[in-house]
């Protein structure tokens, strides 16, 4: 299963203009600082916005074709969509927002388990904390089967401990759902510590050197081979790669 | 003291809520979320019954209303009777009347509602009419009751439009406000004053539950 | 922000005033049974053109309008439809000696062509093509009295309540038959006779009572002189022929 997505969009200060690919089983992690264009390229991959330009595929799938003017709308293209905040119905209980969308009744307590928030079953989304909010929206993403989860900043709003708990299950769930996941975030380490594969964005475009120039500078990650865990088997990234392992030689 | 005309009233409020709550319903849901051309026009239509004085609405209601109007004939065609002097008539009439005063509530409380709840339900798989009944009326249920507690008293009071196109017959179009203008003009000023006694208690109380539905609605759900 | 503040206090000034000269200068404020509104309109103008006295009318039924009186209208003659009224007030010493200025009739009038040329009204009410007959509001309108009585003595009265429909004047009884909202009405013998009512047909109802209209010069009047010439030109030789006209006697 493979998401390709080739768009170009002209937004208020600048133009988006992106192409990449992500396989199931592997974490694409966005990253980047504020107003990169990260969130709309997610709301054209969800379908909540259209590109003025391209095309999005997924598997034999066409989602956005604007040569041939197709477009599905998002009820079609089975996803997982895990906002930053207000995800949840408010007047549906935990347990209600969960099963909303799912196709098997029974996922929805299996999911509320595993997420441990069954007990919260029966609250409504106002009465529960945000790191528990948050963990039911997963649930409610997951709950569908989707063929591609999107989390947009999901862990931003909390606090430092809930978002590092969070991540780990993310990181655990990657590893379990045999989809692409695609997940936003303006913070580095996040995105290298959940990635498979890191997307640099900064105003509309990928920009691998950007990403470099952080580590160089700012904080490089603690072990090398966490680096080629990173970007040891994508070939794609080419000669970049050897000037990234370089200059981190020098570093360290 | 004759209680038909205030059953009258009452019955003629009951019914032009229910259906004016389940007609405004759409048309709002088009307002406030469906962009289209001359919007603001139809949004102007709408509210028109608002702004112009009842004799003139009734006035150009009965100009319509009767066998040779545009809608008393089409009436006629399809149902066999008469529209106007009708109880069915007033009830349109009412409609009319009211249709500003149910669709206002509800807007606001549509208008209110975040839209990245909606997107998350379309992402989740629901159509956009599955988003409106499991989405959007859950969430404004206080706007809705509002709407139809307004209605609902409006057309208690309603008095000009129905003076126009009722033709005050007892038992059919003879609600309480007509029975009451009547009776003053008849000064038979002590029926006058007992049906008023019945009415304004009914109003204050429908006018006590709107304020406890808007200030909940303020302080948070 | 300040001009705003006075043009606005000087528009209000001025409409204050334009009312304020209304109620305390020359002019006449009468209240006029509504079936008296053409013979009206044709007096008042012809009483202005003689002596340059401006009058102003309000048309409505005589219950209203006596209503209105009683709470204290500040009109300064009243043309009721009926002798009670103007009764009532001398009783209540609200008005001076009543005097009759006119005799109307009711007549049953249709727009409808196809009910024309029958035997009698009865027959016309009678009519199962007729569905709905506007009466005025029996209670306050001398008119709409009288066409019950009319029926009652038909012993016609109880048989065909479900037609009725009861505008609040004589005048929206016309208006009503006019506009074939009912197929007949129970209308003054002056709409019958107007350009509008040319364009149906009437038929008398000698069952029905003569309206006698009776009108008197309210105490409270500031305008007593006016008042007192208006009523004279009321009962003269011209003013007859006028009301003739409308089918008054």
């Amino acid at each position: 299963m493979e998401l390709n997505i080739s768009i170009k969009k002209t937004l208020p200060h600048f133009d988006l203009d992106v192409s990449f690919s992500c396989r199931k089983n592997r974490l694409l992690a966005l990253v980047g600082p504020s107003g990169a264009g990260k969130t709309t390229l997610i709301r054209i991959l969800a379908g909540l916005d259209r590109p003025d330009e391209g095309r999005i595929t997924y598997n034999n799938e066409v989602w956005v074709d604007t040569d041939k003017k197709i477009f599905l709308p998002p009820q079609e293209r089975h996803l997982g969509y895990v906002f930053q905040e207000y995800t949840l119905f408010p007047h549906l209980t935990v347990a209600g927002n969960v099963a909303i969308s799912a196709d098997d009744k029974e996922d929805v307590s299996s999911l509320l388990h595993r997420f441990g928030i069954w007990h919260l079953k029966d609250r409504k989304p106002d009465k529960i904390s945000g790191g528990e909010r948050q963990r039911c929206a997963i649930c409610q993403a997951i709950a569908r089967r989707p063929h591609l989860l999107l989390l947009d900043e999901p862990f931003s709003a909390l606090d430092a401990i809930t978002r590092q708990n969070l991540r780990d299950e993310v990181r655990k769930l990657k590893r379990e759902l045999a989809i692409p996941v695609i997940h936003v975030t303006h913070d580095i380490s996040e995105a290298l510590y959940l990635g498979d594969d890191v997307l640099p964005m900064v105003n509309g475009r990928i920009v691998r050197k950007w990403m470099v120039q952080f580590m160089l500078k700012g904080r490089p990650p603690a072990q090398k081979r966490f680096t080629q865990d990173m970007f040891g088997d994508d070939s794609r990234y080419g000669s970049d790669l050897s000037v990234l392992y370089d200059s981190l030689e020098v570093m360290q | 003291m004759d209680m038909i005309p205030l059953w009258l009233s009452l019955k003629l409020a009951f019914v032009t809520t229910v259906v004016l709550v389940i007609v405004a319903a759409p048309l709002t849901y088009l307002l406030v979320y469906i962009r289209f051309a001359g919007k603001s026009f139809f949004e102007a239509l709408l509210t028109l019954p608002m702004v112009l004085p009842p004799t003139v609405l009734g006035f150009y209601l009965l100009l319509v209303m009767t066998p040779q109007g545009n809608i008393g004939r089409f009436w006629e065609a399809v149902t066999g009777s008469p529209l106007i002097f009708t109880f069915t008539g007033i009830v349109v009439a009412s409609l009319v009347y009211s249709l500003p005063f149910a669709i206002q509530p509800m807007k606001a409380a549509f208008e209110k509602i975040d839209r990245r709840l909606l997107e998350s339900a379309y992402v989740l798989g629901l159509s956009p009419m599955a988003t409106f009944f499991r989405v959007i009326i859950p969430n404004t249920l206080n706007g809705l009751a509002a709407s139809a507690i307004l209605v609902f008293i409006h057309t208690l009071g309603e008095f000009g439009v129905i003076l126009m196109v009722g033709g005050s017959i007892p038992g059919e179009t003879k609600v309480a406000s007509i029975a009451i203008y009547e009776a003053v003009e008849a000064l038979r000023y002590r029926d006058a004053a007992m049906m008023c006694l019945v009415l304004v208690p009914i109003s204050y109380i429908f006018l006590l539950l709107i304020n406890r539905l808007t200030r909940r609605q303020i302080y948070g759900a | 922000m300040r001009r705003y503040i006075s043009t606005i206090i000087i528009i209000s000034f001025i409409i204050l005033g334009s009312s304020l000269s209304a109620i305390a200068g020359e002019k006449l404020l009468v209240a006029v049974a509504a079936n008296f509104i053409l013979p009206s309109g044709e007096l008042t103008e012809m009483f202005r053109d003689r002596t340059g006295i401006a009058t102003e009318a309000t048309y409505a039924s005589t219950g209203k309008l006596y209503g209105q009186i009683v709470k204290g209208a500040p009109y300064d003659v009243f043309f009721a439809a009926d002798e009670k009224r103007p009764n009532l007030l001398e009783k209540q010493g609200l008005c001076d000696k009543p005097f009759v200025y006119a005799r109307g009739q009711v007549v049953v009038w249709t727009a409808n062509q196809a009910l024309c040329g029958a035997t009698d009204w009865q027959v016309v009410v009678k009519n199962p093509a007729v569905k709905k007959i506007a009466i005025a509001n029996t209670e306050s309108a001398p008119y709409g009295t009288a066409a019950m009585i009319a029926l009652q003595r038909a012993g016609l009265w109880d048989t065909l309540a479900k037609k009725y429909v009861f505008p609040q004047s004589v005048a929206q009884a016309f208006q009503y038959a006019e506009t074939k909202s009912a197929e007949v009405g129970f209308c003054a013998y002056s709409s019958a006779l107007s350009d509008k009512g040319k364009a149906g047909c009437f038929y008398l109802v000698p069952e029905s009572p003569p309206i006698v209209q009776a009108a008197c010069i309210l105490k409270r009047t500031k305008n007593r002189s006016a008042a007192e010439q208006f009523v004279a030109f009321i009962g003269s030789p011209e003013a007859q022929k006028i009301k003739e006209k409308y089918g008054y006697r």
